[in-house]
């Protein structure tokens, strides 16, 4: 039996008639992946419009003794996570020239730099001078970059598994589509990103 | 195929995870981790309806306690929990995963694929729905009861948490809601994959049937829409359990925030469960009459038009709450415009019916009486969406009168005739006709009993959601009981039918409706792919009745195939 | 009569639709004014607008409903297939010129509902500006109310009362120091008022006056709206606001400018006394039998006010 079966692009052994059929499967998981990248995304829009609403409408904003946020240091995290979005790309390329392991380099380069966003993030959180009950700035803010944090962890983790698949012999027989959807994935993540911090960072007067 | 066991098959196919020609039929596959979309059909259908009982359960003591003026059968407390309860039974357990369950039993066949698009991802989906149906029913148990703000969990009500646990009835309900979510979205995107990518050679989108048209329309719906809900049902919860403030008031936050997050999505999920109705509707009377589907074309790019405006309508669940005037007019006008395409879709059955041969058999007379009732409900729906007339009867009985009278009187209608219209297809037995249309008659009326005379309790003042009235609304209250208890009654020849005939009806031909479709080129019950291999090509469009054109190349062959069985 | 064209358009059909169309409209416009038997007494100067829509709508929907009934009827008394008879109706799969005719006439139709709606709303402009309390940032003032044309006001409006809304009753603050937990007003002149939660979400109602309007926590909205007719009617909580809410209910008893003003000067004198409050004896009740039953919030404490609503005394709507 395959290992993951949401990713799997081979054929289950118990189910007939699909030995032929893995390119069609490949397209149908990348299919399945778009569609379900662009549902998440109204998720981070909701939450953006909620963002927005709170902070244009609201008298009170930012809690007691905060003046705002610092930037250079999310900003130095956003150059970091953008560019391991090229990283992937390139990874992808490697793969498809059949270049195993420049992939894995490359892909492994691509999972540190999401690694040490993630890391960033952390430390970021943990020197702020408010916390998630403080009102809405606080709740917004953690809410925001919290859910988004979450993807890049899956992002990461994902990664890994294609990683460690990349390492079992043939596993690439019927296309890299496990490989293309999580790439999309991180390119997602990305995006989203650029947009939250444009919306939390450089917006932040009234 | 002999074995040395001295069997007639291989004993392994017992253990097979999906249904195997030659095989006897194998119970066990129902309450497995099964792959095969007919099985999980089955399994999210079942599972549906005895939610549907549990919500008519909780119905049935509301309805005792609205039987007379004073809150005299139940607390005010419980009569809140069981409100809230019974609607959120009611949409999240039963008309969801039914019309999921639809989906899965339908969309393969009638595309002529083996199985939908992701298989696991499919069983995934189903088996989240008894996880989180044991979540919310466990609410019940826990000190406090259940969450009783409502089915929409409007801040601050719902965040009040009285006895301040922790694990409380709201927050059992709100990581259900959200469990929810992931399956629908789960099967939204297997059920478009699979409709954009695998149907069968000569199938383009004008020759697809038009419920899977009325799918796809739905499960984008479901795609752009669920997300928000998820996204303000997490801030709901942050709100609760971890001390934020994004619609507490006292923290600076908005309650009518919730609301916008709220309805952004629960309006268009009306949709998504009134389109696959439509669709059904549409498959139906074309079988039933012998005649075309008036205007096929028009008719499936309407529930594309209605996917679209669904989306631009929600504020008109808050015309009354302090929306702006230049709002209310706006969201007035796109509601209303709702009613075009809606309304193509009513004449085009009308249309269908005219000149037809007619049969009544038990699918038809619900498709006939949902009909009826839909032309009744969208009036009152345009009644609702004109301003002034929804602030008198918004949060009325009126609006429950009229919610009912879609989701009960036209869905559900809907849903039985699909139950009855394709049970012989999929359980390879026909149903008994007799209780069949004994459920209907008796299903008919009652609704109408129960559902016509808040319409007018409303028009009077009586507000919704309340556990006593004032006197002069005694007698809407007393008719209405009466109905709901004739619907409740209805419920036996339909579980008696379904079980027995299941059991022991007699075995039903691969076409017993003499139905043009590909699911009717199949044998009764289909085999575990489907054509297996053998996918027929479409050369003609749908619903060809007396148009004397075959629908797939080479018809003879696989009508003949499916009758081997 | 003897033809060779494939079409006819028998006459006596023609008759028999026209006579079905008229037999039809005669059913809406008689519908149409039924309904006003089935909403309570007007009692604002709003609800003659109201009911007018109403009517128009139920006949405009009786039309439509019963012609699309009858055409359902007649195909299933001449339409019905015999019972072993598998034959096909007519191989019909569309007619554009049908298809655009109704798509087109009901677009038109319900775009001349909206229209002929938004100028009755401009009529009824009753909402006031939406306040927030913390910090007095102004939401942005919106158009003051209008009486209805042809009405002169020659007085100011009575007010502002404040309605002070909590789980589970209702009291009203008068300008003068007065407070009631039966709202009274002069009729035929405008009152404002101020809308306040103390709790929750809760929604002002009066189904005579078929005005609603809920009550936000943490915001102030200015409300204004003319009763009509004398009376005493029903005010009651539309938005559900947890536990006792459906026992949220009180009267407004609409008078003359003279028996408002005596009142008025009356409750000035008598003492502030707590009001009778049923969801508070149905909570005591509760408590002493247990407190069994779900999670329910304590009631507020009653209002302590001049004058309390006369729990006996019978409404006209």
């Amino acid at each position: 039996m395959s290992t993951s079966p949401l990713l799997s692009s081979s054929p289950a052994p118990t189910e007939p008639g699909h030995g032929g059929h893995g390119h069609a499967h490949g397209g149908h998981n990348l299919t399945g992946m778009v569609i379900f990248l662009l549902s998440e995304s109204v998720i981070f829009l909701a939450f953006f419009a909620g963002y927005a609403v709170l902070k244009s409408s609201s008298p009170v904003w930012l809690p007691e003794g905060v003046e705002g946020l610092e930037v250079r240091e999310p900003l130095v995290n956003t150059v970091i996570l953008v560019s391991s979005s090229f990283v992937a790309y390139f990874a992808e390329r490697a793969l498809r020239r059949h270049n195993l392991w420049a992939f894995r380099a490359l892909w492994g380069l691509t999972m540190a730099m999401g690694a040490y966003f993630v890391f960033g993030q952390a430390v970021e959180w943990a020197g702020l001078p408010f916390s998630l009950q403080s009102g809405i700035y606080g709740g917004s803010f953690y809410l925001l970059t919290g859910f988004h944090g979450l993807h890049v962890i899956t992002g990461v983790l994902l990664m890994a598994l294609m990683l460690f698949r990349s390492f079992l012999p043939g596993n690439y027989n019927n296309g890299d589509a496990g490989v293309t959807m999580v790439s999309l994935f991180w390119h997602f993540v990305d995006v989203i990103w650029i947009i939250l911090f444009v919306l939390i960072y450089v917006w932040q007067r009234s | 195929m002999a074995s040395s066991s001295g069997l007639p098959f291989d004993p392994r196919v017992l253990k097979a995870p999906h249904p195997v020609p030659g095989a006897p039929d194998n119970w066990k596959r129902f309450f497995s981790f099964n792959t095969d979309a007919k099985v999980i059909g089955i399994q999210y259908i079942v599972t549906s309806l005895f939610f549907l009982l549990v919500g008519g359960l909780l119905a049935m003591i509301m309805r005792g306690e609205l039987i007379t003026p004073p809150a005299d059968l139940v607390d005010p407390s419980v009569y809140n929990g069981l409100y809230t309860m019974h609607g959120t039974v009611m949409l999240f357990l039963f008309l969801f995963p039914i019309l999921n369950g639809f989906n899965n039993l339908l969309i393969p066949p009638m595309i002529g694929a083996p199985d939908m698009a992701f298989p696991r991802l499919n069983a995934v989906a189903f088996w989240l729905v008894p996880v989180f149906g044991v979540i919310l029913m466990s609410s019940f148990l826990i000190p406090g009861g259940p969450s009783a703000s409502g089915w929409w969990a409007y801040p601050p009500v719902s965040l009040q948490n009285p006895l301040g646990h922790f694990i409380n009835g709201q927050f059992l309900w709100i990581l259900a809601v959200a469990l929810s979510g992931v399956s629908s979205i789960m099967g939204a995107v297997n059920f478009c994959t699979t409709i954009l990518r695998m149907r069968a050679p000569g199938m383009s989108f004008f020759r697809m049937p038009i419920f899977c048209w009325t799918a796809l329309a739905a499960q984008t719906i479901q795609l752009v829409g669920l997300p928000v809900l998820t996204g303000g049902a997490l801030m709901l919860l942050f709100d609760l359990s971890f001390g934020t403030s994004f619609f507490r008031p006292e923290g600076g936050g908005d309650p009518m925030l919730y609301q916008h997050f709220f309805w952004f999505y629960s309006h268009p999920a009306v949709y998504v469960m009134v389109l696959p109705v439509f669709g059904i509707f549409s498959e139906l009377f074309p079988v039933y009459a012998r005649k075309p589907l008036f205007g096929y074309e028009v008719v499936a790019i309407a529930s594309f038009g209605i996917t679209v405006l669904s989306l631009i309508v929600w504020v008109h669940h808050m015309f009354y709450s302090g929306t702006p005037q230049w709002m209310r007019n706006l969201f007035m006008v796109t509601t209303m415009l709702i009613a075009v395409p809606t309304g193509i879709k009513v004449f085009a059955w009308i249309a269908t019916l005219w000149r037809g041969r007619l049969r009544l058999s038990t699918p038809m007379l619900f498709c006939l009486g949902g009909l009826v009732n839909f032309i009744f409900a969208g009036i009152t729906g345009v009644m609702l969406a004109t301003v002034p007339i929804d602030i008198h009867v918004g949060n009325t009985y009126f609006v429950v009168g009229h919610f009912h009278y879609v989701i009960f009187n036209t869905i559900t209608f809907g849903v039985f005739a699909g139950v009855y219209h394709w049970f012989p297809k999929f359980t390879g037995r026909m149903y008994y006709e007799g209780l069949g249309k004994l459920h209907f008659a008796l299903t008919f009326v009652g609704s109408a009993l129960n559902f016509l005379p808040m319409h007018w309790a409303g028009l009077m003042g009586m507000p919704r959601r309340v556990a006593s009235y004032d006197p002069e609304f005694a007698l809407a209250n007393v008719l209405a009981s009466l109905g709901a208890f004739l619907v409740g009654v209805a419920s036996i020849p339909f579980i008696l039918n379904m079980v027995s005939s299941w059991a022991r009806g007699p075995r039903a031909p691969a076409n017993p409706w003499q139905a043009i479709g590909l699911e009717w080129l199949l044998p009764s019950p289909p085999p575990a792919e489907n054509f297996e291999g053998d996918i027929p090509t479409v050369i003609s469009g749908p619903y060809g009745y007396g148009l004397d054109r075959p629908l797939v190349e080479n018809e003879a062959h696989y009508i003949a195939r499916a009758q081997e069985d | 009569m003897t033809t060779s064209s494939p079409r006819r358009f028998p006459i006596a059909g023609l008759f028999l639709i026209a006579g079905a169309v008229a037999l039809d409209a005669w059913a809406g416009v008689a519908v149409a004014r039924l309904s006003q038997h089935w909403l309570p007494v007007q009692a604002s100067s709003a609800a003659p607008l109201v009911d007018g829509l109403f009517a128009l709508e139920s006949g405009i929907g009786t039309f439509i409903f019963l012609g699309c009934c009858s055409v359902i009827l007649w195909t299933l008394l001449f339409n019905r297939a015999p019972k072993y008879d598998l034959r096909n109706g007519d191989p019909i799969e569309g007619n554009l010129r049908l298809e655009v005719t109704w798509t087109l006439i009901p677009l038109v139709l319900v775009m001349a509902i909206a229209w002929h709606t938004i100028q009755v709303n401009r009529t009824l402009a009753t909402l006031g500006g939406k306040l927030r309390t913390t910090g007095g940032h102004d939401h942005g003032a919106e158009l003051v109310a209008q009486l209805p044309a042809g009405r002169s006001e020659p007085l100011a409006p009575v007010g502002p009362i404040d309605v002070i809304a909590r789980q589970w009753s209702w009291e009203f603050d008068y300008p003068n120091g007065v407070r009631s937990t039966e709202l009274h007003l002069p009729v035929n002149r405008q009152a404002e008022f101020r809308l306040i939660s103390l709790d929750v979400l809760h929604g002002f109602y009066v189904p005579a006056f078929r005005l609603k309007q809920d009550i936000i926590p943490g915001s102030e909205i200015t409300y204004r709206l003319t009763p009509t007719r004398e009376g005493r009617y029903r005010l009651r909580d539309s938005q559900f606001s947890g536990g006792y809410f459906s026992t949220n209910q009180t009267d407004v008893v609409v008078e003359s400018e003279q028996d408002y003003r005596s009142w008025l000067r009356e409750a000035a004198l008598l003492p502030l006394q707590e009001a009778p409050n049923p969801a508070d004896s149905l909570y005591q009740r509760r408590q002493e039998r247990g407190d069994r039953g779900w999670a329910v919030v304590p009631p507020a404490p009653p209002p302590r006010v001049n004058v309390s609503a006369d729990p006996a005394a019978l409404h006209d709507a």
